[in-house]
């Protein structure tokens, strides 16, 4: 059996862990202005990396955010199962910014996939009373989770989870967020929430932590769960409560007072005085068993508050002045420069740096031509493309001779023919070898990676070759990186077969087994149904990256969604097309025209005439 | 989320199916039955009906009908008809269910009836799982209470009142039926009850109405209650918690019956919602007959609504009559806090100061009860 984390009803200190550095967020949905935030405060606060490590959300691939005045991009997963393979148990909190109707069933699943977790916060005001309280009985007693509603949970210098005090860096440095001191904020109202950090600011004191416990009726952490934090930490001295009207909360509090339960000094300010002034009492119909021993009117709140020894003053000045006297040194505002933060410009462009142009390089030492990297090119190319360096000689060595082996195919082709038709219509070497890139597609040359799309969606859906033929048959797709029009069954494509040594380096080899066994079924209807070169490339690439550079499925498929498996046919074949217009410039015979012979003419269909 | 009231005969058709006879009478005073003793009702969410006289008990078809009709004319429009149930006082239980943070608390008074508001003491008080099967009751038969707890979870209801309730062995008789759901739950309820089974609470003002027609158009928060339309002070308040805060001063400065209305918005309102919040509350104090009229636009530090966006949402409904502001003497007192602070305060002065409406300016720097307290001593001048 699992063993329980019972990490709230067990007194672990989310406080300690967090402030030890615990503080690894997931975002869930998405609210710029809030991650922003907790990016600013991350910054403001020293740390070296920002403490959210991804976005669960949309269709994109990563957002825009600035770290400092350095622009991140955070990485986006599309569900909390991809995000969990991709961070693996790095993550410490979730925030959740979904609307109330998907709340639920995205918290329980982010439980399910970060276990180890400390809390969450939830941000939605519009939670059903049944999904609360099922979260507090499924986790209530395991994790830290403020809200439904409110503003979330801030813990200085460590943690700044959700909007709370603010989403501008104005108000980090305002509010004093980054620097811990020892006073506790919680507040049902989470406008209050920040009204009171700064009030705690402007006296010259600072926070221990602050919670907007949020105004829903079943917050998964209660105010008694709060003041026990509050007791329990070291660092907090004094607390700061904003109540409201409605609901018997307060006398909770009394309760723990009243049993030595919490012993700190206690600031409250208990709103809803104006309630007097209306003509009826906007109130539910409770049972009257407990309204006659509890009055949930702000003034009886404070009153009974008063009698167990709180200081809770009628208004709000006085409330100010009582907080004064709360411990805790006095601190000067921190020194803190927002200026580079503020009128940020995102770029609208991003990439990441392709090749190392600042590299110190030796070609030629002491008259003698330096000894050089062996396939340098292939090697520098592959970095280029792969954004790392790859492993291993026989990627290298693949590559090498893809790229040889594909620099040419004839002058009959329609690339070249598109090359040199446009070299004798008088036009440079980059426009021809543009108007014979532009014929590359699904018909000629591009081939290649539509193949790897289909061997690596054959070798996921675990088909047999027989039913992935008859599938795209009853489909009426064709498939690519199959079929020739010269070779055929007993007279094998020569590229294919000497390529096809290769596979007796791996391991394994799936991809090009799958190609194999496709290919099996093709043939058994006609004899040049056969692998072709294009999807030979494909599979034995597929199998070489996956086996010799580790790749994972996911990364293979993203290769094959940026059409990577393309740029083995257009690099080296950019070289043929440019041999092709070399030629023609050399030959220069003039304008190309079709002769009328070798055009063909539809006739006309013949129009009717109208009848006079 | 909230708690929201639902039609006793919604209540009733969800609660026994298809095994209760009572009608909806909305429109139409033909009652539809012939039996002679039947129940009418006024159904509409109002408290204390009997008293008021709008339940009339074992009455014959014909009566009912000439009861509705009577209703209608004192402006009521929703009524529930059915049979009657013929019993003794001392048949009468009082069954209540609420939604807590442990599961749902059983209230239960084997005696009393309509009366159990004099007799706490006859109460007992139960906690229910709703996720275990076994539930008891004394007095209550369980497959009843397993049933009910069953329309309550499914339906998302917060809370349910029958009184009285009649049992005579294994059947039951709901008399009368009083439910909240939970408004967060209309997204996951299926065939149950729907937006229009829920009791509006009364509009008093033509400004609530279009406040509440405006709330339901967006995400963010626009609240809006009139106290005294005679009063002098008008409350442009943001924030849930920081706009009681202000209206306390306003109570606790003696200045309560002042007070024109209470409200907020909050959640990050566009400029246009807040424009069209704000004309209704400035109509309200051009129709003041108040002599000395003051506006109060404040605030706490807002988290995420954005000041200066806000801010002109107001500026755009001060527009629109400043010149009629200003001929009256109205002043205007401010006090905000929170994103894009600076660029919405000075904005707001520069505004002010040139329609000749200032009053004070204050930001997050001043105590959130600056701009009321110069407000208070504007008018008491």
């Amino acid at each position: 059996m699992k063993k329980r984390i019972d990490k709230i009803s067990n007194g672990v200190n989310i406080l300690e862990l967090t402030r030890s550095g615990r503080a690894r967020v997931l975002v869930i949905g998405n609210h710029s202005g809030i991650i922003q935030s907790m990016l600013d405060f991350d910054f403001l606060s020293g740390k070296e990396i920002p403490s959210v490590l991804g976005i669960v959300a949309g269709n994109r691939k990563a957002e825009k955010y600035f770290f400092g005045t350095k622009e991140i991009l955070l990485p986006c997963y599309k569900n909390i199962q991809i995000a969990s393979e991709a961070l693996g148990s790095k993550v410490d909190w979730m925030l959740n910014l979904q609307s109330g109707r998907r709340t639920f069933e995205s918290t329980v699943s982010f439980f399910d996939f970060f276990p180890k977790s400390l809390g969450a916060h939830i941000f939605a005001e519009n939670v059903p009373e049944s999904h609360a309280t099922e979260l507090i009985s499924r986790f209530g007693k395991k994790y830290f989770i403020v809200g439904p509603s409110g503003v979330g949970l801030l813990i200085p210098g460590a943690l700044k989870l959700g909007a709370i005090g603010g989403v501008d860096a104005v108000q980090i440095k305002s509010g004093a967020l980054t620097n811990a001191g020892n006073i506790a904020v919680g507040s049902t109202s989470g406008g209050m929430t920040n009204e009171l950090i700064h009030a705690v600011a402007r006296a010259g004191k600072r926070l221990s932590f602050a919670i907007a416990i949020g105004g829903d009726r079943f917050p998964v952490v209660s105010l008694t769960q709060i003041f026990a934090l509050a007791e329990a930490d070291s660092q907090t001295e004094g607390f700061v409560y904003f109540g409201e009207l409605g609901g018997v909360d307060e006398y909770e509090i009394i309760e723990l007072i009243k049993a030595k339960k919490f012993t700190k000094p206690l600031v409250a300010y208990i709103a809803g005085i104006i309630d007097e002034a209306f003509d009826e009492h906007v109130q539910f119909g409770h049972a009257k068993a407990l309204v006659q021993t509890m009055d949930e009117s702000a003034r009886a709140k404070r009153e009974a508050l008063r009698e167990a020894g709180v200081i809770a003053p009628d208004t709000f000045p006085q409330f100010l002045d009582a907080l004064q006297k709360l411990p805790g040194g006095a601190y000067t505002a921190e020194e803190m420069d927002i200026e580079p933060l503020q009128g940020r410009q995102k770029s609208i462009l991003s990439t990441r740096k392709v090749s190392d142009i600042d590299e110190g390089r030796i070609f030629v030492k002491g008259k003698k031509l330096s000894k050089g990297k062996e396939n340098a090119f292939v090697d520098a190319t592959l970095v280029a493309l792969l954004g790392k360096p790859v492993q291993s000689p026989i990627t290298r060595a693949f590559t090498e001779a893809v790229f040889e082996m594909l620099i040419d195919h004839g002058g009959n082709v329609s690339g070249a023919v598109n090359t040199m038709i446009t070299a004798r219509a008088g036009k440079d070497l980059v426009s021809s070898l543009a108007s014979g890139l532009l014929t590359v597609g699904p018909r000629f040359g591009g081939a290649i990676n539509e193949a790897a799309r289909l061997w690596i969606s054959g070798v996921v859906s675990q088909k047999t070759g027989l039913e992935f033929v008859a599938e795209k048959a009853k489909a009426g797709e064709l498939i690519l990186g199959i079929g020739h029009k010269k070779y055929r069954v007993g007279l094998p494509d020569p590229r294919v077969k000497a390529l096809a040594e290769f596979a007796t380096l791996l391991k394994v080899h799936p991809h090009y087994d799958f190609a194999r066994s496709v290919e099996k079924a093709t043939t058994s209807k006609n004899g040049k149904l056969i692998l072709n070169i294009d999807g030979a490339i494909a599979a034995l690439l597929l199998d070489i990256l996956s086996e010799c550079e580790g790749m994972s499925q996911r990364e293979l498929q993203e290769l094959a969604d940026a059409e990577f498996f393309n740029a083995f046919f257009v690099i080296p074949r950019s070289v043929g097309f440019i041999a092709h217009f070399m030629e023609q410039k050399k030959n220069d015979e003039g304008l190309f025209r079709l002769p009328d012979e070798l055009l063909f003419v539809r006739a006309e269909t013949p129009k009717k005439t109208k009848k006079k | 989320m909230s708690r929201v009231k639902i039609t006793e005969y919604r209540a009733k058709k969800l609660i026994l199916g298809d095994a209760y006879a009572g009608r909806s009478l909305s429109g139409i005073s033909d009652v539809g039955f012939t039996k002679p003793n039947m129940v009418v009702k006024v159904d509409q969410g109002i408290k204390k009906r009997f008293k008021q006289g709008l339940v009339a008990v074992n009455v014959s078809s014909k009566e009912a009908g000439q009861k509705v009709r009577e209703w209608e004319k004192r402006g009521f429009s929703h009524f529930l008809v059915e049979p009657y149930v013929s019993h003794e006082e001392s048949e009468e239980q009082y069954l209540f269910l609420e939604r807590v943070r442990t599961g749902i608390r059983v209230l239960h008074a084997s005696s009393g009836g309509i009366d159990i508001e004099a007799h706490p003491e006859l109460v007992k008080t139960y906690l229910i799982n709703p996720a275990l099967s076994y539930m008891v009751v004394p007095g209550i038969p369980e497959k009843f209470l397993k049933h009910l707890v069953e329309v309550f979870e499914k339906n998302f209801f917060s809370f349910l009142e029958i009184n009285p309730l009649v049992v005579r062995g294994d059947e039951v008789y709901i008399l009368d039926a009083a439910v909240l759901v939970d408004s967060a739950g209309i997204f996951f309820v299926k065939n149950g009850w729907n937006e229009e089974d829920v009791v509006e609470g009364k509009v008093r003002h033509i400004a609530e109405e279009k406040v509440q027609a405006l709330q339901k158009t967006t995400p963010a928060s626009l609240k809006l209650t009139i106290l005294h339309p005679d009063g002098g002070l008008f409350f442009l308040l943001s924030g849930g918690g920081g706009s009681i805060v202000i209206a306390d001063e306003a109570e606790l400065n003696g200045v309560g019956r002042s007070i024109g209305n209470y409200g907020e918005y909050s959640g990050g309102p566009t400029r246009e919602e807040t424009h069209l919040y704000a004309r209704e509350v400035i109509q309200l104090l051009l129709n003041s007959p108040a002599k000395k009229k003051a506006l109060v636009i404040a605030g706490g530090i807002a988290n995420f609504t954005d000041v200066k966006s806000t801010f002109k949402g107001i500026v755009d409904a001060l527009s629109e009559c400043a010149s009629t502001l200003r001929g009256k003497g109205v002043k205007v007192f401010v006090r905000r806090g929170g994103p894009n602070e600076i660029e919405g305060l000075l904005f707001m002065e520069e505004y002010l100061k040139k329609e000749k409406l200032f009053g004070s300016v204050y930001g997050s720097g001043a105590v959130i009860t600056s701009a009321v307290d110069d407000a208070i001593a504007f008018i008491k001048k």
